[in-house]
């Protein structure tokens, strides 16, 4: 009884975060078409597996360069890891590091709730 | 406070490995843990100021992912005495390595810009280094940028020379500035030091022409060149001038007033 009581109390609470994942996905589509409609898609395409070495770090934008330098220098963070470096709103870092991953420059792992950006395959879970 | 601190100049001949390495020992014998990292591959020279011309294993190996960075640093074992220490990273001065560095493609450089990044946590953190310093090649190349972005400070050695004026200006705005690097210039070989005149000429060419703070300035000691590189001023005449403004250097640097 008290343990088809705890499954009850639990359920709500996962409604709410599977609705809590699925915003923050959403989400994350919305800024990636944000980012297409106000560059073009061929503007933001590169190279497929395109490396982030210092001259491609020197030849970006500023706003971009803060966040692929901070990238390096974390190996493979979140939004939220990086928001907290370089002192800019998570939703803010998202896009620019979306942005980054349809230029070819990082990839993007899933891993339950959370996005993980790195710029190299040393830097993948598994390795 | 802990610092990676790269020796960088946009023209050869500045006297950045002699600064490097005097700064070095300056910080080391004051009680620091120190490591000195050649990462000049193209023209690599720690080893031989250094006398470790019998070294087996290479800073290249570090950056290749062929060994741990703790196998390749050597303890300078004495070579230049303090009550800290000094480890020593060399770069491979063989024809075939130097051949190997020059011709790594962009996929390298990025994971050795990912490795000289990762000595913060392996060295720093981990291994307690007070001080990493960096000794780089001249002018824009990918292992010089890479330290750069690695480092938490900058020193930039220049000169009088007009060429080397010109291009340092242009290398700290159009480099340092989009990297948003904290640095300061030495003026090293300066002519006529002592005399006020050019005191000031020189403290507002840092402050004008180059727009960053002025760490030191170092004259033109014909004891330094007569040495031709056998002496490591801090260690071996603790006296001379060289010495006393390397000391003042060092000084700023750990109490970070740049």
């Amino acid at each position: 009884m008290k343990k088809n009581e705890l499954l009850l109390s639990r359920k709500p609470l996962h409604v709410l975060e599977k609705i809590k994942e699925n915003l923050e996905r959403l989400n994350e589509k919305m800024e990636i078409m944000i980012e297409i409609q106000r560059h073009g898609k061929k503007e933001l395409e590169a190279f497929p597996d395109a490396s982030l070495d210092v001259m491609t770090l020197l030849s970006m934008p500023d706003h971009l360069r803060k966040t692929a330098m901070t990238i390096c220098r974390c190996g493979r963070a979140t939004a939220q890891e990086i928001a907290s470096q370089t002192k800019r709103a998570r939703a803010v870092e998202s896009a620019y590091l979306n942005q980054l991953v349809l230029m070819g420059y990082l990839k993007k792992e899933r891993k339950g709730r959370k996005a993980y950006f790195y710029a190299d395959r040393e830097n993948q879970e598994h390795i | 406070m802990k610092k990676i601190i790269a020796v960088h100049s946009y023209k050869g001949g500045t006297g950045k490995t002699s600064l490097s390495v005097n700064l070095a020992a300056s910080l080391a014998k004051r009680g620091n843990k120190v490591a000195i990292l050649d990462l000049d591959f193209r023209a690599p020279s720690l080893f031989s100021i250094l006398k470790m011309e019998n070294s087996t294993v290479w800073l290249n190996d570090y950056l290749n992912g062929a060994s741990n960075i703790n196998k390749i640093l050597k303890d300078t074992n004495g070579k230049i005495p303090s009550s800290g220490k000094l480890f020593a990273g060399l770069a491979n001065p063989s024809t075939e390595a130097i051949r190997d560095m020059s011709a790594k493609d962009r996929k390298w450089e990025m994971r050795a810009l990912g490795r000289l990044l990762s000595l913060r946590n392996s060295l720093l953190k981990e291994e307690d280094f007070d001080y990493i310093i960096f000794d780089t090649s001249p002018g824009l190349q990918y292992s010089s940028i890479n330290a750069i972005v690695a480092a938490d400070l900058v020193v930039v050695a220049t000169t009088g020379d007009r060429s080397d004026v010109n291009g340092t200006s242009r290398m700290l705005r159009e480099l340092y500035n989009l990297f948003e690097k904290k640095t300061g210039v030495v003026i090293n070989k300066v002519l006529d030091a002592d005399l006020d005149s050019k005191k000031e000429e020189l403290n507002k060419r840092a402050k004008d022409v180059y727009q960053v703070p002025l760490l030191g300035l170092v004259p033109c000691f014909c004891e330094v060149l007569r040495a031709q590189g056998n002496l490591i001023f801090v260690q071996d005449r603790p006296d001379h001038p060289f010495t006393k403004i390397l000391d003042e250097i060092a000084t700023r640097i750990e109490k970070n007033e740049i």
